[in-house]
């Protein structure tokens, strides 16, 4: 029996990926866990493993090509095997394997009721229900929802049946923009690079996996996500005291240089283990507040594709010293696209600092199911009024975006509070 | 401009080829003495004589064959079928000498012909009487098929129809020879073959019809705007060849397609029409294409039924409002 190889979930908001580079040629033998290719997904690009012995009797997947979930991406069998009762299964073999491996012989009812009686009859037929959970959409919502980043799948349709129709993605996108542009659309492999054309008005660059996802995602929660924002102001005099006592320690001992960025991490762990409403997700679909019993850090990391949120685990629980080193570690890999799924899915809160790119205040979109997201300002010296006199002093300023679903006004403010707190007494960190 | 009745633009326009042009000639049955069954040609035989407007036997296959001799040996024959309902008489002549002669020929022949005469539906006329025939004959490649549905189109249309080297199939329609309208009267007025007349602009539905249908897609747009929705009406004209440019242009635009269409469904001008729709902008298609057509069997006698049996505005409407997901 010939056996095929899938496009495997390899992150909980994977829908497809795009096969980067094959590392096996066909007529090779391959064994349980060898790796037979690359995949890129919305966040990472990871290896493909087989999960059989045999011989891999045929590449079905080009380079470049986007698979589904499920999609045909390989046949391993014995040599000399014949592999197209598994192409057949899979459709016609073709790398695009964009249906589901599952397809009804025929579409029930496909056509409406046509003909001369087309209109008296209840016209638009379904088009089809949809046994093996297809998306039906209309062509051009189709097309619309594909320029603009929309997951199809997280859209209802007004048509019939459910069909997604213009009208369903025009609300989403918030315009009412006539839906025909002008030119034809442009579809890419999404691992190709753009051609740059001379003299053209403009270099398109097509949209990567990690681009689709970052757009849908946080159209999703700007949209959808009451947001509120809260501001205060850190002295952080004591802080940098602290960081330098600590990293002479350090340099000592040989660890790992503490970041400002690690103590922030640190502080929010800890406030959050006090403020148990804003380590907490709402869940719409479950209706429920979840109040997470483990405090999970993400730090967003700008990338060159986009960027990604690691998450530092347990992160009250951790020293300062460790948690700058699974840092250093986490960044470097998220730089190289190696982050493993664990690595950077299930967080409870997240940071963003922009403060090494000279922004004193920012405000940041918070990152689903997360309820609050901290946007950290740099460290700037100003004068202050101590004891009747202007003296110089350190300040960083801190925005703490609230879906107001789950926190309210004071449980952001007394949580900001005391994350103020623990950056301006970073000794407390240690009791 | 003047107001004529449709038969009178159709005569004006052969009058005024006639005067330009002494190889074309009339013939068909009641043509000449009669003045024409539904007096088109009337006076033209006062005007031009027995010669060149001449009453022919009810012999639609000998007559029609006689008029392809003439334009093979330089004429140019217009041959009025009584209706293209005994067209099919002819049929023999008309798909296999006029659409196939210039090709088989190597082009050694030209066929300067038109064949002429009302279309469709006109009441209670029966099964045999009362069948819509572009759609086959725009199957036939050679044969170029204009469908008229106003007083200044018939004109313009049939003056080019006359000018042109090839056959060409033109199709009027009893129940609108009383219609009246603006007609040009500019010298030369010709309306190109092959361009589609956008009657109503529109951003919401584009509806597509020709000859009688076009009157009837208009009073569904009419319904629709009053419930505040903005259809897009084309009339072709020209069956083959078709302006597909303007008709994917608009589909493009509005999203939506209604096809109305007197023919009966199967392989009908809006089966075509919206496979080509299909093919060439389905990335811009929010719903399927309909039509309306006349329903499929044969055309009934009864008045209810002949009236049940023609595409109505109001299936149109109702047509409109399914593609817009208006119900």
């Amino acid at each position: 029996m010939a056996i095929p190889v899938e496009m495997p979930k390899m992150s909980d908001t994977m829908e497809e990926g795009v096969l980067v580079a094959w590392l096996a040629d066909e007529g090779a033998p391959v064994a349980a866990g060898d790796v037979i290719a690359q995949v890129e997904t919305d966040k990472a690009t990871m290896d493909l493993e087989v999960y059989d012995d045999g011989v891999l009797l045929k590449r079905v997947a080009g380079e470049g090509d986007s698979i589904p979930i499920g999609g045909l991406i390989a046949v391993l069998g014995k040599a000399g095997e014949d592999v197209s009762s598994v192409l057949a299964r899979y459709g016609s073999g073709a790398p695009a394997a964009a249906k589901p491996a599952v397809e009804p012989a025929a579409e029930p009812a496909a056509v409406p009721a046509a003909s001369g009686d087309g209109a008296a009859a209840p016209v638009a037929a379904p088009v089809g229900s949809a046994p093996n959970g297809r998306t039906k959409a209309s062509p051009l919502a189709r097309r619309m929802a594909q320029e603009h980043g929309v997951n199809l799948a997280s859209v209802s349709g007004s048509g019939p049946d459910g069909r997604i129709v213009r009208r369903d993605i025009e609300s989403l996108i918030g315009t009412s923009h006539p839906a025909a542009p002008v030119q034809e659309p442009v579809q890419q492999a999404v691992a190709q690079q753009p051609a740059p054309v001379a003299g053209a008005a403009y270099d398109a660059i097509p949209l990567s996996q990690m681009r689709k996802a970052i757009s849908r995602r946080l159209s999703e929660s700007k949209f959808t996500s009451p947001h509120f924002y809260l501001q205060i102001d850190v002295d952080m005099d004591g802080a940098v005291a602290f960081r330098q006592q600590l990293n002479e320690l350090a340099l000592s001992q040989d660890k790992q240089k503490v970041s400002y960025n690690d103590l922030i991490t640190k502080a929010c762990a800890l406030a959050l283990r006090e403020h148990p409403y804003v380590n907490a997700s709402y869940m719409e679909n479950e209706g429920e507040i979840r109040l997470h019993n483990e405090v999970h850090v993400a730090i967003a990391v700008a990338i060159d594709e986009g960027l990604i949120t690691p998450v530092v685990r347990n992160a009250d629980n951790k020293g300062l010293s460790q948690i700058a080193a699974e840092t250093r570690e986490l960044a470097g890999k998220a730089r190289d696209r190696k982050l493993q799924p664990h690595e950077f899915e299930g967080s409870t809160f997240s940071t963003s600092n922009l403060g090494m790119f000279g922004i004193e205040n920012f405000t940041a979109i918070i990152n689903p199911p997360n309820a609050c997201i901290l946007a950290i300002g740099g460290i700037r010296d100003v004068p202050v009024v101590k004891d009747g006199a202007i003296v110089p002093g350190k300040r960083m300023k801190l925005s703490l975006s609230c879906d107001h679903r789950v926190v309210d006004g004071a449980t952001g403010a007394q949580f900001l509070n005391t994350v103020k707190q623990y950056l301006e007494q970073p000794m407390n960190m240690m009791l | 401009m003047a107001e004529l009745q449709l038969r009178e633009a159709i005569r004006a326009a052969m009058v005024e080829e006639m005067e330009r042009d002494e190889s074309i000639f009339l013939m068909g049955e009641e043509v000449s003495e009669y003045n024409g069954a539904y007096k088109v040609s009337e006076g033209m035989l006062k005007q031009f004589g027995a010669k060149r407007v001449i009453d022919t036997p009810i012999a639609e296959n000998g007559f029609a064959g006689l008029g392809i001799g003439a334009a093979m040996n330089g004429l140019r024959p217009i041959i009025e079928f009584m209706t293209w309902n005994f067209s099919m008489v002819a049929m023999d002549q008309l798909i296999n000498n006029a659409a196939k002669v210039r090709y088989m020929s190597g082009g050694q022949f030209k066929f300067p012909i038109v064949f002429r005469g009302p279309n469709g539906a006109a009441g209670q006329l029966a099964a045999t009487h009362n069948t819509s025939f572009e759609s086959i004959f725009s199957t036939i490649p050679g044969l170029k098929v204009i469908s008229i549905s106003n007083p200044d189109d018939a004109k313009g249309l049939l003056k080019s129809a006359i000018r042109d080297d090839d056959p060409v199939l033109f199709m009027e329609s009893e129940v609108m020879y009383g219609m009246k309208g603006e007609v040009s009267d500019a010298k030369d007025y010709l309306i190109p073959i092959g361009k589609a007349r956008i009657a109503r602009e529109g951003k919401d539905v584009t509806i597509i019809a020709h000859n009688k249908s076009y009157w009837v897609a208009m009073k569904a747009a009419e319904m629709l705007v009053q419930e505040g929705f903005d259809p897009e009406v084309i009339d072709p004209r020209t069956i083959r060849p078709l302006d597909m440019e303007t008709i994917l242009a608009s589909v493009k635009k509005t999203n939506r397609c209604v096809i109305v269409d007197e023919s009966n469904p199967f392989a009908s001008i809006a089966s075509e029409i919206g496979f080509q729709i299909q093919r060439e902008a389905f990335d811009y298609l929010d719903a399927p294409v309909l039509r309306v057509n006349a329903k499929d069997v044969p055309a009934p006698y009864a008045k209810n039924l002949i009236e049940y049996y023609m595409p109505s505005a109001e299936d149109t409407y109702k047509a409109c409002r399914q593609v817009m997901y208006a119900n």
